[in-house]
């Protein structure tokens, strides 16, 4: 699914983000990315999402050489693609079931198909009586849900989550982890970064953990 | 279809979000336009009138006391074999004396004063519009004066020309103001639309990481200037509508009477019509160049 070869990311400080970086992530793995601040984690994901482009070597996902591709590319591959992040993302002028349903309709989806859809997902995680609520008026736990909802609506390839625990307690942090390690369970190969050290622990998968760029160690 | 209905409806959203903001980008579009609008207003009428007046053109031929009929015969027989005249008329010393007194009564005494009759005899004649505008009655006239008998010749074509000179200049002046305001108020527009950009930036990362197309992530802040440019160039259309109105009472009262009641015309609606595709082309071009920080 992700294979990646002495990928390199140099700012223009002379910095370098990610060293010499070689990986394999399997279809249908469910990793952890950790380390330290600064450690390379949340680059090594912007990559992934064709935020940024590698200074050197290559990051080939689900058989497209991220390095190649056209603009008309980056699009089709980013639909294959979940993301969730720390701050949810979430837009406040839009109900819990508007923020869902506006992803598939940028995409052009239909009306009563990305209802339905929607609908499913929010029953998924267990928020369809929240469907006309407001983000503003929902806990951290149900934003965060609300986002994974979001990012499942296209029945990704590949789901990537950006400390998707750091503004979350405990408790809700485990059930958030729950809730991914389902959608991996459906087949979905899932990505998280993370420096929740105990989270990984409770969760047991294998973990890539980063520091200055460089794997130090995999688990 | 669904991308255009869909910005559309995100443009209007997000106009009325802003719609203080909004308001003053349509306002400073329909200024752009009044003005491009009422110059054309004003030369648009300008050159018909002197269409008008041109296609009507005649000339005065002046003829000596002494003219012999023979002479007038000439006169007359070069003007009918040119071809570009329409018709002519002959205005005898008495005829010439009686019409100052109709048309000075004030003056008749003056008339009266005098010993001899002071006024030539003459031809008026009516040109062909064809030849007014070929240069034939220009070139008549030259070989007219050089006829025996022919005191002078009043052809009173350079102040027409002066005219149409005048006008070219003032909407060429126009135009420069006009692109100039149209350039505010594209700025204007680019301001409001990148004050809603700003305020949905999270939704433009959503949609650019979801691989949404350029035309919805682009579409709603180009239909914002459209929506804006559009408003602008209807507003500016109702402006110009309540000028012309006004100018036209003033006009009727005051200068019709001296321009033997020339009318105004408001601008056809060819000419709106362009205006208002003007409106919104300055303002999709304006979303489009704020646009470009999104995606």
């Amino acid at each position: 699914m992700i294979e990646a070869r002495h990928l390199s990311k140099l700012y223009s400080r002379g910095l370098y983000a990610l060293r010499d970086l070689s990986l394999t992530v399997e279809k249908g793995e469910f990793v952890f990315l950790t380390g330290p601040s600064g450690a390379g984690k949340s680059t090594f994901l912007r990559l992934l999402l064709h935020q940024e482009l590698p200074s050197e070597g290559g990051l080939v996902v689900n058989g497209r050489n991220l390095a190649t591709l056209k603009r008309r590319e980056v699009q089709e591959y980013r639909r294959g693609l979940g993301f969730i992040f720390q701050d949810f993302k979430l837009i406040p002028t839009r109900t819990v079931f508007e923020n869902i349903t506006f992803v598939p309709e940028v995409l052009g989806v239909p009306a009563n198909q990305r209802g339905r859809r929607a609908f499913q997902v929010l029953k998924w995680v267990g928020l369809q009586h929240r469907m006309n609520a407001y983000p503003l008026d929902l806990s951290g736990g149900e934003q965060q849900r609300v986002a994974i909802a979001r990012a499942l609506i296209n029945d990704p390839v590949l789901l990537l989550a950006d400390e998707p625990t750091g503004n979350l307690d405990p408790d809700l942090s485990l059930e958030v982890m729950n809730l991914l390690r389902e959608v991996n369970a459906g087949g979905t190969t899932v990505v998280i970064a993370t420096h929740d050290r105990e989270l990984i622990r409770l969760v047991g998968r294998r973990t890539i953990t980063l520091d200055h760029g460089k794997i130090v160690e995999l688990a | 279809m669904r991308a255009f209905d869909y910005a559309m409806r995100q443009a209007w959203a997000s106009l009325w979000r802003a719609r203080m903001a909004a308001s003053f980008a349509v306002i400073a579009i329909a200024l752009a336009i009044v003005v491009l609008g009422a110059l054309l207003l004003v030369t648009w009428n300008a050159q018909r009138l002197v269409e008008e007046w041109s296609s009507t053109a005649e000339f005065s031929i002046y003829l000596q006391d002494g003219a012999t009929s023979e002479q007038r015969g000439a006169i007359e027989a070069l003007l009918d074999e040119s071809g570009a005249t329409a018709g002519r008329d002959y205005v005898s010393k008495v005829e010439a004396l009686s019409r100052f007194r109709r048309d000075f009564a004030e003056l008749a005494t003056l008339a009266d004063a005098m010993s001899d009759n002071p006024f030539p005899a003459s031809l008026e004649v009516r040109v062909r519009p064809e030849a007014e505008q070929d240069g034939r009655a220009a070139a008549l006239v030259q070989r007219v004066i050089a006829l025996p008998g022919v005191a002078d010749v009043r052809y009173d074509r350079e102040w027409l020309g002066r005219l149409s000179s005048a006008v070219r200049t003032i909407r060429m002046a126009g135009l420069a103001v006009a692109v100039l305001m149209a350039l505010a108020a594209a700025v204007t527009v680019a301001s409001v639309v990148r004050l809603g950009l700003h305020g949905r930036r999270d939704e433009i990362e959503i949609m650019e990481l979801v691989g949404a197309p350029m035309a919805y992530i682009r579409g709603p802040f180009v239909a914002e200037g459209f929506l804006q440019g559009g408003a602008g160039a209807l507003l500016a259309l109702l402006g110009l509508w309540l000028l012309f109105v006004a100018a036209r009472l003033w006009w009727a009262t005051d200068i019709a009477g001296l321009l033997a009641g020339a009318r105004l015309e408001f601008l056809p609606i060819r000419l709106c019509f362009l205006l208002v595709v003007g409106g919104t082309m300055v303002g999709s071009l304006a979303g489009l160049a704020a646009s470009r920080h999104a995606g």
